[in-house]
């Protein structure tokens, strides 16, 4: 595997925190609570200052040149556009749920619903937008 | 699509017994970036590719040559 510069470390332990936090919360998210969402929000935040961390402690040359703030623009861009995507779908099938007039969710539930789906959707363009640089470290520009 | 400009950094380099990392010291980039453009996997900005013509010791066009696309 060719040597990774520093900003390639750090997208590769963005992605590995995100999938081991976010996938167990999200695939069992039957059983999820409120505490359960701020547990996993600890849980990312303490794993990803560790991981980054170590990767600054481990790293010498951690210098951020003009190719990696050109992967990281378009990074953002694929991020923008899932998250803009994924509104629009949410806001079509909210809109089909109003006017059929019924939500399959107990109202006491509905809140910790749309926090899910809400934060599902980040995830899923954070996820979108790591993803497209490390995809462009290894392709030409 | 790989970028439409070409160039003799590695060539170049190497004639003057200069490792990726030393010239990417001179030029102020990571050696991956180095690398990329030795790969033709990266065209660098007009300052960056000045500073390697430099770094080198050659001009801009010894260093890089532009080739429409679809003209290898």
């Amino acid at each position: 595997m060719p040597s990774l510069s520093y900003r390639e470390k750090t997208l590769y332990a963005s992605l590995l925190a995100e999938l081991i936090v976010y996938g167990p919360y999200f695939f069992f998210h039957q059983q999820n609570s409120v505490n359960k969402v701020a547990a996993m929000i600890v849980a990312i935040i303490v794993l990803q200052a560790v991981l980054q961390g170590l990767i600054a402690i481990f790293t010498r040359n951690r210098l951020v040149d003009e190719r990696d703030r050109l992967i990281e623009l378009r990074g953002y861009r694929v991020g923008y556009f899932t998250i803009a995507t994924l509104m629009v779908v949410g806001l079509v099938l909210l809109w089909f749920h109003a006017a059929a007039g019924r939500l399959s969710i107990e109202s006491h539930r509905m809140g910790l619903h749309f926090l899910n789906v809400f934060f599902g959707m980040l995830v899923i363009a954070d996820i979108a937008k790591t993803a497209a640089q490390i995809v462009s470290y290894r392709r030409a520009l | 699509m790989s970028p439409s400009i070409r160039n003799q950094i590695r060539e170049l380099r190497t004639q003057r017994e200069m490792t990726q990392q030393d010239l990417a010291d001179r030029v102020g980039v990571t050696r991956q970036t180095i690398i990329a453009m030795e790969q033709d996997k990266y065209s660098p900005s007009l300052e960056t590719a000045f500073k390697v013509a430099l770094a080198l010791g050659v001009t801009l066009e010894q260093c890089f040559q532009f080739e429409p696309r679809g003209k290898r």
